[in-house]
């Protein structure tokens, strides 16, 4: 038909090009919006779109912000974050299932390690900071330099890495990192009163009830969630620590698939399993959740920022990466080895990535903080780490790092 | 006040767009205070009488530079007519080093006259302050972020809004419902109502301590943070000060808005006040010594309503 000369044959020539066109296109485009834009759409939007509202609202209309996120922070911080939690939590689990990057205690030593380096040094730089910058009651924050928002980090490290092996040494610091970071804050936060007996207690039970129905095979998740949840939800709130963490302790008791589906990998509609059940039915609550917490937790009025907002981010953009080379140096020492294909440059780019704090660092920050200008403050120095995310590119460029490399 | 008249037609000039407004209005108010105060136009005196409680307010002072010294000598010549027996500090007591030697520079050296004469100092936290000054002596802060003391027939509640947590949000409301005194003056850092461009209100702490205020009647309400002198008018039925600039000043930072009574950001400044049984005679007084604003108030009826005056009526009562 493609050699006919006919006026006719010339129309259908037309009509057949772009129809194969339309093919090629859909191919392309099909090919070009890999599984990380999803994942983009999925779990990074929400969150920064109610942090960006909450900017707007804020400086334009202040006292309807704070009476409506008064309101409703409680329910938000404290109940709905629970979900998001759970959801991390659950990559967690997944993450020790063969095939994940937590199956072997070995393969994880190394960033664990790494992660004390991460962890101590920008600590550090932020206490100098914050007396330099003549703000010294906001050292209270420190911990804050602990935390990484694990799915900023993996995107951004996606962006960047593609498939090599930073990708789950990244993941592993960030655990780890956000591992001591919640330990920390158990252990000190000063706006909670502590009541440790009757906690563990009932914490106690709320285990027992998780294991019991383990034990059972429950295959439903929701006795896991509406028995253990709530009396683990109940132990942290009159303990004294965070509620919003209940369901960390549980879902380790949820069956879940043989083998690790990757980390931030949707599950499958048709998984049977709990913990993918979970995720199915809690994926967008989850991501609601995060939106309100963005909106509640990141309103920052622009007059209550002093020179103490750039203690976060001075702290974590020079001493994440200088951190990374400590604790790296020192897993080194301790006779352990480095992934393959991960040198000096990979970790300048990696700890760069590791500074971006985001959705756990603004938690921090609720839990260390009243509302008030220290509050607003810190929450502005996190926000503020997610110029790591541009730096980091940039480094990877100058460095010829991942998709910047020669051989990519 | 001869510039009362003035302010008034500032505040009433809705030709204006807000922007040009509030500039021609920062130069007005500051020029029809300045110069009511160098014109030779006699200040109302303070009542100055023997069985009033007496006190000056400073905020945001701590930096040991020379400023801060002549406010400081500015409040000894005051005390050597008027003399106040307590100063209430609004805050940022100290900036930078906070080492003994700071103490001494920044803190104990400007006010030594005053020190020696036996003025009380009773200190409230601001974001420039170490925690651990709540337990320096000479602030009588006693180890506590947040106290109360009553003076004659006035009760004070000292707050630290750099940390206002739950526990503190519930010992004031506690505190105020037990209070007896005829007045209730609440003082910290954060204003709650402000018109400085730097910092302005805080309006969250506002949101969390107003109702309290309001619930339980409180009278005056003074703040610092902001480098300037303000008074607003009534706000609810509550009278607020800020009074951020007796060591800092932020030059030209006011941006007055129709809240604002009187305003000053020229020079730095402290006040002082008198309070009589029903009545609050104040006054804000330069580094150059001259009387920018100054004025009575009378005492609110309980639960929030004023007494005297409708809420939208500058305080200024004219002599």
């Amino acid at each position: 038909m493609t050699e006919q000369s006919t006026k006719h044959g010339a129309h259908v020539r037309r009509l057949e090009r772009p129809a194969s066109q339309r093919r090629g296109l859909k191919h392309r485009l099909r090919s070009s919006v890999p599984r990380l834009s999803r994942f983009a759409v999925e779990h990074l939007l929400l969150l920064p779109l109610g942090a960006l509202i909450a900017l707007v609202w804020v400086n334009t209309a202040p006292e309807s912000y704070y009476s409506f996120t008064f309101a409703i922070s409680f329910l938000v911080n404290d109940v709905a974050m629970m979900i998001f939690f759970a959801l991390m939590t659950k990559e967690i689990v997944e993450a020790t299932a063969p095939g994940g990057v937590l199956h072997t205690w070995r393969r994880a030593t190394l960033p664990v390690i790494a992660s004390f380096g991460v962890s101590v040094v920008p600590a550090l730089i932020y206490l100098w900071a914050v007396e330099a910058l003549d703000e010294p009651v906001l050292s209270l924050g420190w911990p804050v330099t602990l935390t990484m928002d694990l799915a900023f980090v993996y995107f951004i490290g996606r962006l960047i890495f593609r498939s090599h092996p930073m990708i789950p040494f990244l993941l592993l610091l960030g655990i780890a990192a956000d591992a001591l970071g919640f330990l920390v804050l158990a252990l000190s936060n000063p706006l909670r009163e502590v009541h440790p007996a009757g906690g563990i207690g009932i914490m106690a039970g709320a285990i027992c009830i998780a294991a019991g129905l383990r034990w059972l095979r429950v295959r439903s998740f929701w006795p896991y969630l509406l028995g253990a949840g709530s009396a683990s939800w109940f132990a942290l709130f009159w303990g004294g620590w965070h509620p919003a963490l209940a369901l960390v302790p549980i879902m380790p008791f949820l069956p879940h698939a043989a083998r690790d589906p990757g980390f931030f990998v949707d599950a499958r509609p048709d998984a049977k399993d709990a913990l993918s059940q979970f995720e199915i039915w809690w994926r967008y609550p989850g991501q609601v959740a995060l939106f309100f917490f963005g909106l509640v937790n990141a309103g920052v009025p622009a007059g209550a920022l002093e020179a103490g907002t750039w203690g976060v981010p001075i702290a974590v953009i020079v001493g994440k990466p200088l951190g990374l080379f400590i604790g790296v140096g020192l897993a080194l020492l301790g006779g352990f080895h480095l992934p393959l294909r991960v040198g000096w440059r990979e970790l300048s780019v990696g700890g760069l990535i590791a500074a971006i704090g985001f959705s756990i660092g603004l938690f921090f920050c609720a839990e260390l903080f009243p509302p008030g200008q220290l509050r607003s403050e810190t929450s502005m120095g996190v926000l503020l780490t997610l110029v790591a995310a541009p730096l980091a590119i940039i480094a990877a460029k100058i460095l010829g790092v991942g998709r910047f490399s020669k051989h990519a | 006040m001869t510039g009362r008249s003035h302010r008034d037609a500032v505040f009433s000039r809705p030709q204006l767009t807000r922007a040009a407004g509030r500039r021609i209005g920062a130069i007005l108010v500051v020029t029809a205070l300045a110069s009511s105060a160098t014109s030779g136009q006699p200040s109302p005196p303070l009542p100055n009488r023997a069985d009033s409680l007496k006190f000056a307010a400073i905020g945001d002072n701590g930096t040991g530079d020379k400023p801060q010294f002549e406010v400081a000598q500015q409040m000894d010549k005051a005390r050597d007519t008027f003399p106040f027996e307590l100063v209430i500090m609004l805050g940022d007591n100290m900036y930078g080093g906070q080492q003994p030697a700071d103490f001494v520079k920044k803190f104990q050296e400007p006010y030594a006259r005053l020190l020696a004469a036996g003025v009380t100092f009773y200190a409230s936290l601001g974001n420039h302050d170490r925690p651990e000054n709540v337990s320096y002596k000479p602030f009588n802060m006693n180890g506590a972020r947040y106290y109360t003391y009553a003076r004659k027939n006035v009760r004070f509640f000292v707050l630290d809004t750099t940390q206002l947590d739950a526990k503190q949000v519930a010992w004031l409301d506690a505190a105020l419902q037990e209070a007896k005194e005829d007045w209730k003056i609440c003082y910290f850092h954060h204003p709650l109502y402000s018109n400085a461009a730097r910092h302005g209100s805080s309006v969250d702490i506002r949101v969390i301590l107003e109702p309290i205020f309001v619930k339980h009647g409180v009278n005056v309400v003074f703040s610092g943070h902001d480098h300037i002198y303000e008074r607003l008018k009534p706000q609810k039925g509550i009278f607020y000060f800020v009074s951020g600039a007796a060591g800092q000043l932020r030059r030209g930072n006011m941006r007055p808005t129709d809240q604002t009574a009187a305003a000053f950001d020229q020079d730095q400044s402290f006040m002082l006040v008198e309070v009589l049984e029903n009545e609050l005679h104040f006054r804000a007084i330069s580094r150059a010594g001259t009387t920018v604003d100054a004025g009575v108030i009378q005492r609110q009826a309980r639960l929030g309503a004023t007494a005297a005056k409708p809420a939208n009526a500058p305080a200024l009562a004219s002599r």
